[in-house]
């Protein structure tokens, strides 16, 4: 059989795996195992647990629980809402200050999470109730957060992008860099869309009233965010200041969010610590989990040659570069409505970033655009981890109303991807800037 | 019949032309054979290759035999501080009894030689020359293989661990000084815009690592006369290109690092000599502590000359 | 919708003693996987350390922290199957009716079953072959490698018997809970 067909078989096998609601990464191992055994003999399947091993045998790895756990740790104070009410009684003169504050936490709170679901519960628990107490609209109280919290996966650190250097050797650093400021055009966006709904629902009269705070309530609660920003710098300047590796840096992080949480927020009980490094714990086994897996499916992707054959395939296609951008875009859409991020990234980078770099791309910009296509498939149904947070904190709220008040920050999205198409420079000035030109497209 | 090839680098890089052209050769050949390449470690990651080979799951592999050296501490000797001097030095040790043994433990895991090859490495320094043993006091180095970071720590280096692809950012943001690996990984990591300094291999040079091609034994004797000659006559072809390229390689290397403005600096006679001795107190002695049959094996290479 | 939670919702659900017992043991390894991630985390910055501030070498943490993060997640495995946290697809079974609902989720249960012991099963071949070979990592630590190998079998193996008891308690929950 040739491998393109093979190709389709082996797609259509792991849908129907998938979607009978089987563990992802149980659904990947099955997939890639029953077309081992078929195409390589059964006794291929002894090679199943090197595969796994190998995969997660990755110093690099180690930051995704680090960076977990940073996000967890602060999430499990109140952090989250001194940094919005701080954010809020600063924006006095901004109408909507509310949507506009938490909108903003998150994009902070991003910067200190490799994230995305706990940046959502973080701001959300107290964002979202305070938000509809004020009268925002239920749609927009909801989405706001959920599409807010994706940010944690592109404002560094980043636990997507980690996997994306690591899946095609590009550096971390540079990663990392690419996403701020597609990162503050995305919570731009948000930030707009949000008015304008809340204006449009006619509830514009009381959400969007200014309230005006007094200096002494505005230094009140700056003693509570200057850790916030300590925490960034200091993270920031192990990173890029000579002291650890970026796979390193999580580390030193991990610990300095957990004497905030301790030292700041008087988190002295045992239980609570041990709340957090359970939490981190559950989620990074979960995403390690679907990384070793995700190995053994590449690996028979590879093996069957379904791999080097589509990206032949794609790269033989004669269509110009913007349309191929587009086809790559609607593939790693869909990929994403059924596929947690790690996954997508860890099986199609390796094929898709030969082919985009031969177009023309840069490989920096590229790792953005997938990051953000891995952010609408968190708040799209079926696999939208950041819709089911949203409705495990806001359980009144019905499913319905957090998924219809997503639709226009998933348009959002999509629009910032135009845009970071017509001006690639979002992506790539920073990284430049700071670390000088990429090393030979790499 | 269909062989699988896989090795770890790019479709650039000198090792993956020998495969190409083993490939090419056996094609042309006509012999109903035909070999996929796996660049890139698309198949199997670099460390991962040679147990496979070993159990026939893998067919071919261009592989750092030292790699192996968890499994065959012997062939740690494969890359030990100045056992080799240059590239024709090298290439009499292909032929040698050494060489003999170490085949004689591949096949006992099943292994053969296809094509041999060594290629040679360098020192860089982010801010200093790296000549002789007091250059390296206190600098935080990375250093590729074992037997180099025994040696580096016993001259009074710092050790760092870390992927050869984090060596740029390392010494870009300080936290490394200095690196010592392969010419062409001095080349295809664009090290020359951090090292100021560089030592290529010259007429004597400490790090030279043998990289073959190897095949699964019982794979290569399961083919057809035809077929084994035609392997053997691909295999013969590129064994010249790699010795050649590999001499290219270290002049090239150095070209680039003049032509990006770094300061490029010779080994010398003593400079090579101190290595060694340092090297016997730490590295070679580390290696026959680990290897029952140790002694015998580096007079068999320290016999070549 | 889709089911991963890190925010958690534990139901306790109506257990045999059989089942609380499994429970309990994948508690314990999860309790292990958190341990050693804090363990990762606490080498990291003294590495950190010791290089940054003492100028020394580094040979033994990277490779022990990537070691801790593998046992980490395998034995994280059988705790976050207990706690309902493995994300999936819940699309089509959530279309369904009750019944066959139920049905749909004893075959993925059993498939996974089958999937997990396949690769406990050769995990454990891998250990052995390691642990008969005295095979080492080959590096400046040189650590045997059966050791971290170990992680693969114990892991799977324990997920395994999580997944058993998930799949008794669909097929046959005890009485109190039909
Ligand atoms: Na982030
Ligand atoms: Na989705």
């Amino acid at each position: 059989m040739d491998p393109l067909t093979l190709g389709a078989f082996v797609a259509i096998a792991t849908v129907l795996i998938l979607v009978a609601g089987i563990p992802v990464a149980v659904g990947l191992l099955i997939t890639a195992s029953a077309f081992i055994a078929i195409f390589d003999g059964p006794g291929a399947l002894e090679e199943l647990p090197y595969k796994f091993f190998s995969q997660l045998d990755n110093f690099a790895l180690l930051s995704i629980p680090m960076f977990v756990i940073m996000g967890a740790a602060i999430a499990s104070t109140r952090a989250g809402a001194d940094l919005y009410e701080a954010l809020e009684r600063w924006l006095t003169r901004v109408p909507g200050g509310l949507v506009i504050s938490n909108l903003g936490a998150c994009a902070l709170f991003a910067a200190m999470s490799g994230s995305s679901p706990a940046t959502c519960a973080a701001i959300g628990k107290m964002g979202i109730p305070e938000m509809r107490r004020r009268g925002f609209p239920d749609g927009v109280a909801a989405g706001s957060i959920a599409a807010g919290g994706t940010l944690g996966i592109l404002i560094p650190p980043s636990v997507t992008m980690i996997v994306y250097g690591i899946a095609t050797d590009t550096s971390i650093g540079r990663l990392f860099l690419a996403g701020v400021l597609p990162g503050l055009l995305l919570v731009g966006l948000f930030m707009v869309w949000s008015l304008y709904a809340t204006w449009a629902a006619g509830q514009g009269g009381e959400a969007l009233t200014r309230r005006i705070y007094s200096r002494a309530e505005k230094f009140e609660v700056l003693p509570r965010v200057l850790p916030f920003l300590a925490i960034i710098l200091a993270v920031l300047f192990v990173l890029y200041g000579g002291v650890a590796t970026p796979s390193e840096t999580a580390a030193p992080g991990a610990l300095l969010c957990v004497l905030f949480a301790v030292v700041i927020y008087r988190m002295y009980s045992f239980t609570a610590i041990w709340g957090v490094l359970r939490d981190s714990t559950r989620e990074s086994v979960m995403i390690l989990f679907i990384i070793g897996a995700a190995g053994v499916y590449s690996y028979m992707l590879s093996s069957l040659f379904i791999t080097q054959e589509i990206a032949a395939w794609i790269g033989s296609l004669e269509i110009g570069r913007w349309w191929l951008m587009g086809v790559i875009n609607l593939f790693l859409l869909v990929a994403g409505f059924f596929l947690p991020p790690v996954a997508v990234i860890l099986m199609a980078a390796p094929i898709l970033l030969p082919i985009v770099t031969t177009a023309g791309f840069d490989p920096y910009w590229f790792a953005v655009v997938l990051t953000i296509n891995m952010e609408i498939g968190l708040i799209s149904p079926p696999v939208g981890l950041n819709l089911y947070v949203i409705n495990g904190i806001a359980p009144d709220i019905s499913l319905r109303t957090i998924l219809v008040g997503s639709v226009p920050y998933v348009l959002c999205m999509v629009l910032a991807i135009v845009i970071l198409c017509a001006f690639p420079g979002l992506a790539t000035w920073l990284p430049d800037l700071v670390m000088g030109p990429a090393i030979g497209g790499i | 019949a269909e062989l699988k090839l896989s090795h770890q680098w790019s479709t650039s890089d000198v090792r993956h032309k020998i495969a190409e052209i083993v490939a090419e050769e056996v094609a042309a050949a006509d012999v109903d054979l035909e070999i996929k390449i796996y660049p890139s470690k698309s198949l199997f990651k670099p460390r991962e290759q040679y147990r496979p080979l070993s159990t026939g799951r893998l067919d071919m592999t261009v592989f750092p035999l030292s790699y192996a050296g968890g499994e065959r501490p012997e062939y740690n000797l494969t890359l030990m501080p100045g056992l080799v001097k240059n590239h024709d030095h090298a290439a009499r040790l292909n032929e040698s009894a050494f060489m003999d043994e170490i085949e004689a433990l591949m096949a006992e895991d099943d292994v053969m030689v296809l094509v041999h090859g060594y290629l040679a490495g360098g020192f860089g320094g982010k801010d200093r020359c790296i000549t002789s043993p007091d250059d390296v006091q206190g600098m935080q180095t990375r250093a590729a293989g074992k037997a180099f970071e025994q040696m580096l720590a016993a001259a009074g280096a710092s050790i760092a661990s870390m992927a050869s692809s984090e060596i740029y950012t390392a010494m870009q943001t300080g936290v490394l000084d200095a690196a010592n690996t392969s010419s062409s990984s001095f080349v295809s990591y664009r090290l020359y815009e951090q090292i100021s300094c560089y030592t290529p291999a010259g007429d004597v040079a400490l790090w030279f690592m043998y990289q073959p091609m190897l095949m699964n034994k019982s794979t290569f004797e399961g083919l057809t006369p035809e077929q084994q000659a035609a392997l053997r006559a691909g295999a013969a072809k590129a064994e010249a290109y790699y010795l050649e390229e590999a001499k290219k390689a270290d002049a090239e290397s150095a070209r680039v690092f003049e032509e990006n403005g770094a300061e490029i600096v010779q080994m010398s006679q003593e400079d090579f000599d101190a290595w060694r001795a340092i090297a016997k107190e730490s590295s070679y002695k580390a290696f026959l502590e680990s290897v029952p049959d140790g002694q015998r094996l580096l007079d068999l290479a320290l016999a070549v000359e | 919708m889709s089911h991963a939670l890190p925010t958690g919702t534990d139901k306790p659900r109506p257990e045999t003693r059989l089942q609380r017992l499994v429970g309990a043991l994948s508690t314990v390894s999860g309790v292990c996987s958190a341990t050693m991630i804090a363990a990762a985390v606490l080498i990291t910055c003294q590495m950190v350390v010791v290089r940054y501030v003492l100028n020394g070498s580094t040979i033994w943490q990277t490779e022990a922290v990537t070691y801790l993060m593998i046992a980490a997640t395998l034995l994280g495995l059988p705790y976050v199957q207990r706690r309902r946290g493995h994300v999936q697809v819940d699309l089509i079974p959530e279309m369904l009716p009750r019944g066959a609902r139920r049905v749909l989720a004893a075959i993925t249960l059993a498939l996974a079953v089958a999937m997990i012991g396949l690769m406990a099963w050769h995990s454990y071949d891998v250990w052995k072959l390691h642990f008969d070979r005295g095979w080492r990592s080959g590096t400046a630590w040189d650590v045997k490698l059966w050791v971290p190998y170990l992680a693969m079998p114990v892991g799977f193996g324990l997920y395994l018997l999580q997944l058993i008891a998930d799949f008794a308690a669909e097929i046959a929950p005890p009485p109190e809970a039909r």
